[in-house]
């Protein structure tokens, strides 16, 4: 494949780019869903690219194409370089990219079994068997199990001599228990909401899951929730689970600390941030107990590669540490504007998009709480579970949360059981309100495999590490009056 | 790029490779381009071109898809014989009607070339006349211009053959300003040759200039007036929730039990048409059948959902021609929604209001719970409160968690002038909405 690429690169710099990378992409995927009883789906697709960027007088072009031959990669770097010069023509300040090593060499993920050597029929088997305990109950109306795979190979080169080939599985699978009665609909979902768990690996993730062992627990749930109550309006003190941790740092730590929407470059479609440059070393985040890591080189995370897709080398960086903002999530060209080397966030969903700043696995680190001893530890209050709905405004401070199942807590104690429990607040505050992480016993990666940005939209696949928490004085029960 | 009659060429060579009892493939090719800037400059400018070949087999009552974008008859052919093992080992749907039969397909010319024609050059030329409205009053703006070709094409083993051209260009512009105000314009048409580069940008930056210096409002029930990027939002999660005859038969839907009831203000009609003069987008769906006229909503009576081949045939109701590519977990979804219009201006609409909140578009809007279709979400990029008939403070940004059946039983009033707003293949057209009672939960001090 490095002759495309080397076809690619001395292509754009014939043309006159002062810089070019060029991705071969090649991926696979196979999705497999169930609705009670019945298939929705059993799907298997390729993609396969290449895409030309080019650096022309400080601007960007970008050209792809479907078609990976010699000849094809050099006309699509010349039209990389045509639209850079029309980019030159509504220019700022010239981009730049400071020096990097050139990198070489082969990253591969971690695989036991590979997913898409087994049989489908063995798939379907355990998808069916876990249908069947959740359909079996009285009162659950819809079910649903799904499992995907996904494979990528990609092999990456830069004009200033990098070369590097990555490869790796990721798999995936969930179920969710759905009761309709009397105008309401409550689900109940695991191991997560909106496509379940997934980690890069093999088959041997999605058999540790256990589907089948937790249907009936699930399917109980999503029966129970049609006769409890919401939850009162207030203020309450809140434990929130892991998994739902995991998007409260993605939606309030995660994009925030996006170095691109700091500099305000995706202001008019996700937005920008409350984060200003200077905030790093001295803005207040949350509270002590707050520590955020963005780390590139967990095993088995989503957010996990040997080098991001401008060839800088995964790392490890701490984003808050005690609560207060250390870092940010970076590339080649946005770091140097805060006088720091990327730390290698850029990542591109496939052949046809340009690398963008994307969260790796930014993990809230844990503290040192035992679940049932931090419940025991609150008076009164809300454990609530599994994401729901999710909403944030465009600076990323104001934010509503909505999650499947909560039970309230009374002296110290879970109690009833309340249905589909959402929550509000102010990013630096509510996390200012953060007294107590669990340890990492209870800490978990929880992978998300649709985080949403740019135009044209790219999907990337993220982590977050996270154990519950507990926030003092929430507003609950939002609209519910 | 390949044409239309290439398209269904190709569709019926995946066909004839795949050795099932039926076989349907959709052929969806693209070649688009998109200019993104920020900061008063252009920071990404991007193109693509590409082509896929999906491939349902049906083996009996079992279906299996596969898909690629390598396009040389070896791959064409793994991929009808991984589409076969999949229907081969799929487990049985008792309630698969099988492949839909031809029908008869409006045709319509809905490919631009001057759409087609617009360059890298063009495209900067464009955003320079938009970006010029905000650096020159010392505004930032931010946003993007777009085109796109798509040719789709669906072929089947019963005899559908059906091919089509559409052409889009959009753009979209952010205006900011030092004092935190900001403002809103954007732009959908099939023709880029009714874009307005400069007014499109000096309306945001107006807009922009006007809601500097925002004050806060308290939480509440207010009347609103929303723009006409407001109630796409809405339209956009009713259809989502809501108009799919999946949704209404597993009774996830605010219409499920509902049908021929007024659930919502005479003055609100939602019909899906995409055969109407002005309609963007494909006249058949993804199973190449025809798209019918169907109302939704009609004088705020639920009328009926749409549907597919599958769902026609599992609920009884006819075929809309509202199928997305197989495989579909979703079920059918309207893609060329309308909402009527009514008979008042913007300003007159805002006229009539004693005290209420002006909203030009919504932000990351969520579904809290899908029957209500209680919806979640900020206002953003121009929130005014309106006083005595008039727009007068700006406001800071409000949170809402709002039903949105009941903000449209609660409408007023909707305006003459009615905009696009999506992309070309799922394009809303709509007007602005007077709503008597919204419910604003929050606001971001």
């Amino acid at each position: 494949m490095q002759h495309i690429i080397t076809a690619a690169l001395d292509a754009a710099s014939l043309a006159g780019a002062s810089y070019a990378d060029a991705r071969v992409v090649d991926t696979s995927r196979e999705e497999i869903s169930f609705s009670t009883g019945v298939v929705e789906a059993v799907e298997h697709s390729d993609s396969f690219g290449i895409g030309v960027r080019a650096l022309v007088s400080g601007a960007w072009g970008f050209a792809s194409s479907r078609i990976v031959t010699p000849e094809e990669a050099t006309r699509v770097a010349r039209e990389a370089v045509a639209i850079a010069e029309a980019s030159a023509t509504v220019a700022g300040e010239p981009a730049v990219l400071p020096p990097l090593e050139p990198a070489t060499g082969t990253w591969s993920g971690p695989l036991a079994i590979d997913p898409f050597t087994v049989p489908l029929e063995e798939k379907l088997a355990l998808l069916i068997a876990a249908d069947e305990v959740m359909r079996a109950l009285p009162g659950v109306t819809l079910t649903k199990a799904h499992m995907g795979f996904y494979r990528e190979h990609k092999w990456f080169g830069s004009t200033e001599g990098a070369a590097i080939e990555q490869s790796f599985v990721e798999s995936g699978a969930g179920i969710a228990a759905i009761a309709v009665a009397d105008g309401e609909v409550m689900t109940r979902s695991y191991p997560n909401s909106h496509g379940g768990g997934w980690s890069q690996g093999g088959w041997e993730y999605i058999t540790g899951l256990d589907l089948v062992g937790n249907a009936q627990r699930v399917a109980e749930q999503a029966v129970a929730l049609l006769s409890a109550p919401y939850v009162e309006p207030g203020i309450r003190d809140l434990i929130i689970d892991g998994s739902q941790m995991a998007l409260q740092v993605h939606e309030s730590v995660g994009h925030p600390t996006e170095l691109d929407r700091v500099l305000g470059e995706e202001a008019a479609f996700a937005g920008t941030s409350f984060v200003r440059i200077e905030d790093v070393g001295t803005l207040r985040y949350g509270s002590e107990h707050m520590n955020v890591t963005a780390d590139a080189t967990v095993s088995g995370s989503l957010g996990s590669f040997g080098w991001d897709d401008e060839g800088v080398p995964a790392q490890r960086d701490h984003l808050v540490r005690e609560g207060v903002l250390t870092g940010l999530q970076t590339s080649r060209e946005t770091a140097a504007s805060m006088g720091r080397t990327s730390n290698g966030c850029m990542r591109a969903d496939g052949w046809n998009r340009i690398p963008l700043i994307r969260m790796t696995t930014i993990s809230l680190e844990p503290g040192t709480w035992d679940l049932d001893e931090l419940i025991a530890d609150t008076e009164g209050g809300l454990y609530i579970e599994t994401n729901n709905s999710w909403s944030i405004d465009d600076k990323r401070l104001n934010f509503q949360f909505g999650c499947e199942i909560g039970w309230e807590i009374e002296n110290g104690k879970l109690g009833r059981m309340v249905k589909i429990p959402n929550y509000t607040g102010i990013t630096p505050q509510f996390w200012a309100s953060c007294d107590a992480v669990c340890s990492r016993d209870h800490w978990q990666v929880w992978g998300v495999a649709n985080c949403g940005k740019g135009e044209p939209m790219q999907v990337a696949h993220v982590a977050h590490g996270a154990s519950p928490a507990r926030f003092r004085n929430v507003q609950v029960g939002v609209g519910r009056s | 790029m390949m044409t239309p009659e290439q398209a269904r060429e190709l569709a019926r060579l995946a066909v004839s490779m795949t050795d099932s009892d039926q076989a349907e493939a959709l052929v969806a090719a693209e070649k688009s381009a998109l200019t993104r800037f920020a900061n008063n400059r252009i920071n990404q400018n991007v193109a693509e071109e590409n082509a896929l070949v999906s491939i349902r087999a049906v083996v009996g009552k079992r279906v299996g898809v596969a898909s690629t974008n390598r396009l040389d008859d070896a791959s064409l052919r793994a991929t009808a014989q991984a589409a076969v093992r999949a229907a081969r080992i799929a487990p049985e749907d008792s309630a698969f009607p099988g492949l839909p039969a031809p029908e008869p397909v409006r045709e319509a010319h809905r490919g631009v070339q001057a759409t087609r024609d617009f360059d890298a050059a063009a495209r900067a030329e464009a955003v320079g006349g938009i970006v010029a409205q905000s650096s020159s009053r010392g505004l930032t703006a931010a946003g993007k211009v777009r085109s796109a070709e798509q040719v789709i094409a669906v072929a089947n083993s019963l005899g559908v053959d059906v091919g089509q051209s559409i052409t889009g260009a959009q753009a979209t512009v952010l205006s900011m300003g030092a004092e935190t105000g900001s403002g809103w314009a954007s732009f959908l048409d099939a023709d880029v040759r009714n874009l307005a580069p400069e007014a499109l940008g000096s309306q945001a930056a107006d807009l922009a200039q006007r809601s500097a210096n925002p004050v806060a409002l308290d939480p509440g029930e207010y009347t609103v007036v929303l723009a006409p990027e407001a109630v796409a939002d809405i339209m956009d999660f009713l259809a989502y929730v809501g108009f799919s005859a999946k949704a209404v038969d597993e009774g996830r839907s605010f219409m499920s039990g509902h049908l021929e009831e007024g659930l919502m203000s005479e003055h609100v009609s939602i019909f899906d048409d995409a055969l109407s003069d002005h309609a963007m987008g494909l006249t058949f769906d993804y199973e190449g059948q025809p798209k019918r006229t169907v109302p939704l909503i009609e004088y705020g009576v639920a009328i009926k959902p749409v549907t597919d081949s599958y769902w026609a045939a599992k609920t009884g109701w006819n075929n809309t021609g509202h199928a997305l590519p197989a495989p579909n977990p979703y079920g059918p979804m309207p893609l060329n929604m309308e909402m009527w219009p009514g008979e008042a201006s913007i300003d007159e609409l805002i006229g009539g209001v004693k005290r209420g909140v002006y909203v030009t578009r919504f932000h990351y809007v969520n579904v809290e719970d899908p029957i209500s279709v209680l919806l979640t979400g900020m206002t953003r990029d121009g929130t005014f409160m309106i006083e005595d008939g008039r727009l007068t403070s700006p406001l800071k940004n409000l949170r809402f968690t709002q039903s949105a059946v009941d903000a449209l039983y609660w409408c007023e009033g909707a305006t003459r002038e009615r905009r696009f707003v999506g992309t070309e293949e799922g394009a809303c057209f709509v007007p602005g909405l007077l709503i008597a009672k919204f419910n604003f939960t929050g606001q971001t001090s």
